[in-house]
């Protein structure tokens, strides 16, 4: 018809369009995903918006690039799977971004409403699979409830404790004409109004003499870094993070002291063994930090502040627990303290605190001569300039890079720290390199981290991200091999690994690489792979029981810590 | 581990929730999953949807705890400590029903047994008062107070 004024086909949308116009409305950039048969009416529709796929060689990257790009950008990432094994493999990915409160949306497609219980091809109860590592979950069956859901789902996953959150559609309810049923908001997560807890917290804050700020990733996730810092500064109160906590102070900060835990620094860990109060903000003494719970600091009164009021008292009991946002409990805190400035009540304690980590600081400075994980560490911080982000995998690498870089941009450490996911740093990578195409993004890996979602090259390469990755190969699964020689008598049962030459990997992939030994020199190398345009692969060849340090046996206290090798 | 059961500190919470089967999944799965140390579990529905009765044997501080962590489900719409009441099933001689009226127990003849209920500690109390003259008994309970709103 020519004269379409009269002739306009009002044809309702579809359950796919819903699903898009509400990513739109949401603001979404991306999403990560990997389309199959009972997802397929949704990527039918997605070519006609304004939304960027990301096509993963495999599900369960696609959640930890969403993963990734929340973290970095404090926005919910987005990940797609299809039904049944599309589903099952997002699963790792779900449970990683739960135990670190990241926000994230998977919409996975179900098989059809008349399929669904029928052991139909593909089916799987995603949802009753998820459960226990989403925030929330929904089975839309309705598709006038698609819109809102989807909606609804954005807005748990960042409100309170961000998480997870998955959107199971049947596939006819993605064909079906769906009627927008409104959207109404939930209610705003409630300010904390000003409670006796936060003046008590300031009172002890005044009082203490050996007092820490151990400070967690509910730090970054609320934004307050800046009233972490103010505090810190305020008080003269040193700082400790937790894993996750890692650059929401900066590092070159004199107040900062380092982190503590199984693989933290001793000084740290006797820090807070010493402390006669323990302000802890936005964390939930996670076994890790605390080691046998009933001896964490035993001298120290508990200031406990989360989001997740469940979070109070869960491992350790606080002398005053309050649950708030950390950014707004900061500033209440911060209010009660407006009449001192320089925190001189504690200035003998932060001398002690600097004459203690001497020692550690001599050694850090002499193994800097040696081939090895440390000179990686300051190459790379060294050639990718104050904007690195970096990415970590998990194992030894993790805690090398942890201890030993720099990190003085907030936000700029990424690693899986709860769940502790192998393989996840690549894709993860990849989400931060698709929020800040300009920064520099380095992923320091194991050997055995690296090979697990080594697929993503491809992926890598067909966006052009400039990603540069530090292979720390010791052809071992090296904190599974250091557990077996501390306390299985050497018995590498099944940790030796082998990988691919990466220099011809990387060929494969269209990409470059390169293998670094003893003897190279790293800087050289590092600056090389910093200059190349797109993804670079350094290999280096470490050695093979090379250990971390410190490190205090699962369930032990800071008294059992080993310090190095023979003690 | 689960929390180690205090055998004594039975604290009894009452979770209000929508969402049916999918909602109740997810209620279960996070009692198990967070190890809450649950003693008793009685579902019911009425009108404004499902309702938990869950029954936690642990100290106060770790039931509000539990709760707190329940209340954050969406589906839950809401969660808090319930009453809970305990029935006895006493053969006794003597003035039961002064007794009982003196410790705020109610209480009645039912095919010569007297059947007694009320708060926990009342109960203790009541039946401390009768001494002796108990000669047989069956105590059920703490349970969660039906309220008004019934449920099954």
């Amino acid at each position: 018809m020519e004269n379409t004024a009269f002739n306009i086909e009002y044809k309702p949308r579809t359950g796919s369009e819903a699903m898009c116009e509400a990513l739109l409305d949401e603001g979404v950039e991306y999403l990560f995903g990997y389309p199959g048969g009972a997802i397929m009416p949704f990527y039918d529709a997605l070519p006609d918006y304004p939304l960027k796929h990301i096509l993963t060689r495999h599900e369960q990257a696609a959640a930890h690039a969403a993963d990734g790009y929340a973290r970095a950008t404090g926005r919910v990432g987005v990940c797609v799977a299809t039904s049944g094994p599309g589903a099952t493999n997002l699963v790792t990915g779900l449970a990683t971004a739960q135990m670190d409160s990241v926000p994230l949306v998977a919409i996975t497609g179900q098989v059809g409403r008349p399929a669904m219980g029928k052991d139909s091809f593909q089916e799987t109860n995603v949802m009753g699979m998820t459960l226990p590592f989403t925030k929330h979950s929904f089975l839309v069956e309705d598709p006038d409830e698609l819109y809102p859901t989807m909606r609804r789902a954005f807005e748990i996953a960042r409100s309170g404790r961000p998480g997870p959150v998955l959107v199971d559609v049947p596939k006819d309810v993605q064909f079906a004409a769906c009627n927008d049923n409104g959207y109404r908001r939930l209610r705003e997560a409630p300010t904390p109004v000003e409670s006796p807890g936060l003046e008590r917290a300031a009172m002890l804050l005044r009082s203490a003499k050996r007092p820490l700020i151990l400070a967690g990733h509910g730090v970054t996730l609320g934004g307050a870094e800046m009233e972490l810092r103010l505090l810190a500064e305020r008080t003269g109160i040193p700082v400790v993070t937790t894993l996750l906590g890692i650059s929401a102070f900066p590092d070159d900060h004199p107040l900062y002291l380092g982190w503590p835990g199984m693989h933290g620094q001793a000084s740290v860990n006797r820090a807070i063994d010493r402390s006669d109060l323990l302000f802890a903000v936005g964390m939930r003494f996670d076994d890790r930090i605390t080691g046998a719970a009933h001896k964490f600091a035993p001298n120290a009164k508990i200031i406990h502040i989360d989001v997740d009021p469940s979070e109070l008292g869960k491992v350790i009991k606080p002398t005053v627990g309050i649950a708030a946002d950390a950014k707004a409990a900061m500033r209440s805190i911060l209010g009660h303290l407006d009449d001192i400035s320089e925190g001189e009540g504690c200035a003998r304690w932060r001398e002690e605190l600097k004459e203690s980590q001497e020692p550690e600081r001599r050694r850090q400075e002499s193994a800097r001569d040696e081939y090895g994980p440390i000179q990686v560490m300051d190459a790379i911080k060294a050639a990718a300039g104050p904007d690195l982000r970096l990415v970590t995998d998990v194992g030894q690498h993790q805690m090398w890079a942890a201890q030993f870089f720099k990190f003085t941009k907030p936000n700029s450490h990424i690693t899986s720290g709860g769940l502790g996911t192998m393989g996840f740093a690549l894709p993860a990578a990849m989400g931060v390199a698709f929020a800040y195409p300009e920064d520099p993004v380095w992923v320091v890996a194991g050997d055995g981290g690296f090979q697990m979602n080594i697929q993503e090259l491809a992926t890598i390469r067909d966006f052009g991200l400039n990603i540069k990755v530090a292979v720390l190969n010791n052809g071992y699964l090296g904190m599974v091999r250091q557990w077996q020689q501390f306390f299985h008598n050497r018995r590498y049962s099944e940790t030796p690994i082998t990988g691919p030459d990466y220099e011809q990997l990387t060929a494969a992939y269209g990409l470059t690489g390169r293998t670094v030994r003893e003897g190279d020199n790293v800087e050289a190398a590092v600056r090389w792979a910093q200059e190349q345009e797109g993804c670079t692969i350094l290999d280096f060849h470490i050695d093979p029981e090379a250990n971390v340090y410190p490190m205090i046996p699962s369930g032990m206290s800071v008294n059992e810590m080993i310090e190095e090798d023979g003690a | 581990m689960p929390e180690p059961a205090t055998g004594v500190a039975l604290n009894t919470i009452e979770v209000r929730f929508t969402g049916g089967m999918l909602a109740l999944n997810r209620l279960l799965m996070t009692l198990q999953n967070k190890r809450m140390p649950v003693a008793g579990f009685t579902l019911a529905r009425d009108a404004e949807g499902m309702r938990a009765t869950i029954m936690l044997d642990c100290p106060p501080e770790s039931a509000q705890r539990y709760t707190a962590l329940i209340s954050a489900l969406e589906d839950v719409s809401e969660a808090g400590p319930a009453e809970t009441v305990e029935v006895a099933m006493i053969e006794a001689s003597g003035d039961w029903r002064a007794s009982a009226e003196r410790s705020g127990i109610e209480a009645h003849e039912s095919g010569g047994m007297v059947v007694a209920s009320g708060d926990p500690e009342k109960m203790e109390g009541f039946l401390a008062s009768l001494g002796d003259s108990v000669e047989d008994i069956v105590r059920l309970g703490p349970v969660a107070r039906p309220d008004a709103r019934g449920g099954v």
